[in-house]
C-alpha cells in the first residue's frame, strides 16, 4: 500500500448551478488513516461536494484525486478500478429495495471480488455482524428493518469490499444518541484496526467532538476552518461560534 | 508474485503446530489464499499464528483463515509476531466467527395448492378493497354534493389537462390508424359483393359503440391509471398523504376526488375525439381505396349513425373512466413501504384496469342487446 499519496485531495474546487456559486474554490487533502469531518450549514454544498469526489456530479472547475487517481480525467477503466477502492454510505442507506440485506451486501463481492463460494456467505455475515447488525436481519427486506438497521446494513454493504476509503454522508442523523455513539464506536474501529480513511458529514456535535481527527468547516463557498476540533471551535465566524454555542449550552 | 507456498506455512513439533502467515493477506486475493489454505494439510493440534511475516490483512482474509483453522478442528492457542493492528483485525473477526456460521431464516416454501389459495384469498382481499374504496369514494362525492365548495377546482383542472388535454395526441393518432386498418378490412370484403357504401356503415358503428371506448380506455388505464398509482404512491412512502391527513386535510377530497371527477369528464371527451378521428381515419383511405368519396361518406354517417351507437360508447366511457380512477388511486394508497412496491403496483394498477374495461365492455355488450338499444 503506497501510504505516500495522500486518500483525497480537493483542488480549487468551483461549483455553479445557474448563477448559483455553491463552492468558490474548495481545497482541502486528506492523509491516509484520518477520520475527517465536514461541517457547515445547511445548503453549504457539504453532500454536493462528498458527491463530486465520488464522481457522481462534475465539479464546474478544479480537481479531485481519491487515492491518487484524478476523478474527473480518469478513463472509465481507471474509475471502475479506483470505485472497488472505496465505500459510500447515502444518507437514507439506498439500499436496494428489491433484495434482502444479505443480497445486498453480497452485491458488490459478486460483481467485483475473487470470493470462492464457500466463503461467499461467511463473508457477508462477518460485515453484517461488524456493521453490528443481529444475524436474525440478514434475510430481511429493507422496508423491514429500522431506520438504524438501515443504516447499518447500508455501512456493511460499503464495507464489502474493504474499501481503503469510505465516505459517510451524515451516517448519524436520524438516529438515537446510543445507536449514534454506537455507530462513532464502530467508524473509529474501521479506522484504527482497519486502516480506513473516512471523510464524513455530519450536523452532529457528538460525532464530531468523539471521533473526528481533523474538521473541515465550510462556509459561503469557501474551507473558512480546517484543523482539530478543539481548534476549530475558536475560529471567529458568526455560524460556527453559533454552532458550538449550542454544545456550551448543553455544558459540554 | 507470491506462490501459495508463499502465503502460509505449516510447522509441527512436540504436540504443536504453529502456522506461518506472509505477504499481502487481502480480499483482491483471497482466492488464491483460499487455494494455499486448502493446500496446507491442517491438524488438530492446538495452533498458533506467526504474523511476523505479513504485510496486510484485511477482515477477508481473516475469515478464510480462521474458517479452515476451525474446518480442521484446530484451535488457535496463540498469537505471535502479529503487529498491533493485524491482531486487532484477527481479534475482531474471532470474535464474531459464530455469527458467520449461522445462517439466518429462510423463507418457506410453499405448496402450490396452498399458493393457489392465498392467491384466492388476496384477491378477495383486492376486490373487497375496491369496493370500500369505491364507497368511500361515492360517500367523499355525496359530501361534495352538500359543501360544493369543498371542490379542489386547482387539482381538479390540472388534472384535466393530464388525464385529457395531454392525452389528446396520442388518442387521435391511434384510433385514426385503427379507422384506416378498418376502412382496409371490411373494404376488402364488401368489395368483392360491390357494397363498398356499407363500409361506412361498419366503420362508423363499430368505431364508436365499440373499438373507439375500449381502445382510448385502454390509452387511459395505462398512461393516467399508471400515473394516479405512481403519484399517490409516491406521496404515501414520502409521507405527504399522512401529512395531509395531519392537517385536518381528507386525502380523498384533496387528492382521489379530483382525479375521480377529472377522469370521468376527460374520458368520454376523448372517446369523443376518438370517434371523430376513427372515422376521418377510414374517410382517408375510402376515397382511393373504395371510391367514397368524402361527401358521400359523410352524408352515409349521417343517415346510417344513430345517435344512439355514440351515446352507447360516451356512456360506457365514463363508467371505465370511474373504475379507472377507482383502481389507480387505490392501488396508490395501498402501496407498502418502499419503492419496488410502486413499481408492483403501477404494473398491477394497468393489468386489472385493461381486464375490468374489457369485462365491463362484455357486461355491457350484452345488457345493451337485451334492453334493446
Amino acid at each position: 500500500m503506497n501510504t505516500a499519496v495522500p486518500a483525497i485531495e480537493v483542488d480549487s474546487i468551483v461549483t455553479r448551478f445557474g448563477d448559483q456559486t455553491v463552492h468558490d474554490g474548495v481545497s482541502f487533502t486528506v492523509p491516509r488513516g484520518q477520520i475527517v469531518g465536514m461541517i457547515g450549514g445547511s445548503g453549504s454544498g457539504k453532500s454536493v461536494l462528498v458527491r463530486e469526489i465520488i464522481g457522481l456530479l462534475q465539479p464546474t472547475s478544479g480537481r479531485v484525486r481519491v487515492l491518487g487517481t484524478d476523478v474527473w480525467s480518469a478513463t472509465e477503466d481507471e474509475m471502475a478500478a479506483l470505485r472497488r477502492r472505496f465505500g459510500m454510505l447515502f444518507q437514507d442507506g439506498a439500499l436496494f429495495s428489491s433484495l434482502t440485506v444479505e443480497q445486498n451486501v453480497a452485491t458488490p463481492l459478486i460483481e467485483h471480488a475473487p470470493v470462492p463460494p464457500h466463503l461467499l456467505g461467511p463473508l457477508v455475515r462477518l460485515r453484517i455482524a461488524l456493521a453490528g447488525l443481529p444475524a436474525e436481519a440478514a434475510t430481511k427486506m429493507p422496508s423491514e428493518l429500522s431506520g438504524g438497521m438501515r443504516k447499518r446494513a447500508a455501512i456493511a454493504r460499503a464495507l464489502a469490499l474493504e474499501p481503503e476509503v469510505l465516505f459517510l454522508d451524515e451516517p448519524t442523523s436520524g438516529l438515537d444518541p446510543i445507536t449514534a455513539r454506537g455507530f462513532d464506536r464502530l467508524v473509529r474501529f474501521l479506522c484504527d484496526d482497519l486502516g480506513l480513511t473516512v471523510l464524513l458529514v455530519t450536523h452532529d456535535l457528538d460525532t464530531l467532538l468523539g471521533i473526528v481527527d481533523r474538521a473541515i468547516v465550510l462556509a459561503r463557498g469557501k474551507v473558512i476552518a480546517d484543523g482539530p476540533v478543539r481548534d476549530v471551535c475558536r475560529v471567529d465566524d458568526p455560524w460556527l461560534q453559533s454552532y458550538f454555542h449550542v454544545r456550551r449550552m448543553l455544558g459540554g | 508474485m507470491d506462490t501459495p507456498h508463499h502465503f502460509c506455512r505449516l510447522e509441527q513439533r512436540e504436540g504443536q503446530a504453529t502456522l506461518f502467515l506472509a505477504g499481502d493477506w487481502r480480499l483482491p486475493r483471497l482466492a488464491e489464499i483460499d487455494a494455499a489454505l486448502a493446500a496446507t494439510e491442517m491438524t488438530a493440534l492446538p495452533l498458533t499464528l506467526d504474523g511476523a511475516e505479513l504485510a496486510a490483512l484485511d477482515t477477508a482474509a481473516a475469515l478464510a483463515l480462521l474458517q479452515r483453522v476451525a474446518g480442521a478442528g484446530a484451535s488457535v492457542e496463540g498469537l505471535a509476531g502479529f503487529n498491533a493492528s493485524h491482531k486487532r483485525v484477527i481479534e475482531a473477526v474471532r470474535a464474531r466467527l459464530l455469527d458467520t456460521a449461522t445462517e439466518g431464516p429462510r423463507a418457506r416454501r410453499v405448496p402450490p395448492l396452498a399458493l393457489i389459495g392465498m392467491h384466492v384469498i388476496d384477491f378477495r382481499g383486492l376486490m373487497e378493497g375496491h369496493l370500500g374504496f369505491f364507497g368511500r369514494s361515492a360517500s367523499a362525492l355525496g359530501d361534495l354534493a352538500r359543501r360544493p365548495r369543498a371542490l379542489r377546482l386547482k387539482e381538479l383542472t390540472a388534472q384535466f389537462e393530464q388525464t385529457c388535454i395531454k392525452a389528446i395526441p396520442v388518442v387521435v393518432l391511434v384510433t385514426f390508424l385503427i379507422g384506416v386498418v378498418l376502412a382496409y378490412l371490411f373494404g376488402m370484403q364488401a368489395e368483392k359483393y360491390g357494397a363498398n357504401i356499407l363500409v361506412v356503415d361498419a366503420v362508423a358503428i363499430g368505431t364508436c359503440r365499440e373499438l373507439s371506448p375500449i381502445i382510448v380506455a385502454v390509452i387511459v388505464a395505462g398512461r393516467s391509471g399508471a400515473a394516479f398509482t405512481a403519484q399517490l404512491g409516491t406521496m404515501l412512502l414520502t409521507e405527504e398523504i399522512d401529512a395531509i391527513r395531519t392537517l385536518g386535510l381528507s386525502p380523498m377530497q384533496v387528492l382521489v376526488i379530483p382525479r375521480f371527477v377529472a377522469l370521468i369528464v376527460a374520458l368520454p371527451l376523448l372517446v369523443f375525439v376518438g370517434d371523430i378521428s376513427g372515422m376521418a381515419g377510414a374517410m382517408t383511405v375510402a376515397n382511393p381505396l373504395l371510391d367514397i368519396t368524402p361527401t358521400t361518406f359523410i352524408e352515409r354517417v349521417h343517415a346510417e349513425l344513430n345517435l344512439d351507437h355514440v351515446t352507447v360508447g360516451l356512456v360506457k366511457a365514463s363508467v371505465f373512466a370511474a373504475f379507472i380512477a377507482i383502481i389507480g388511486c387505490r392501488m396508490g394508497m395501498t402501496v407498502s413501504r418502499d419503492s419496488r412496491s410502486i413499481g408492483i403496483n403501477t404494473t398491477s394498477t394497468v393489468v386489472q384496469c385493461i381486464v375490468a374495461v374489457i369485462l365491463l365492455d362484455a357486461f355491457f355488450a350484452v345488457l345493451f342487446q337485451e334492453i334493446g338499444i
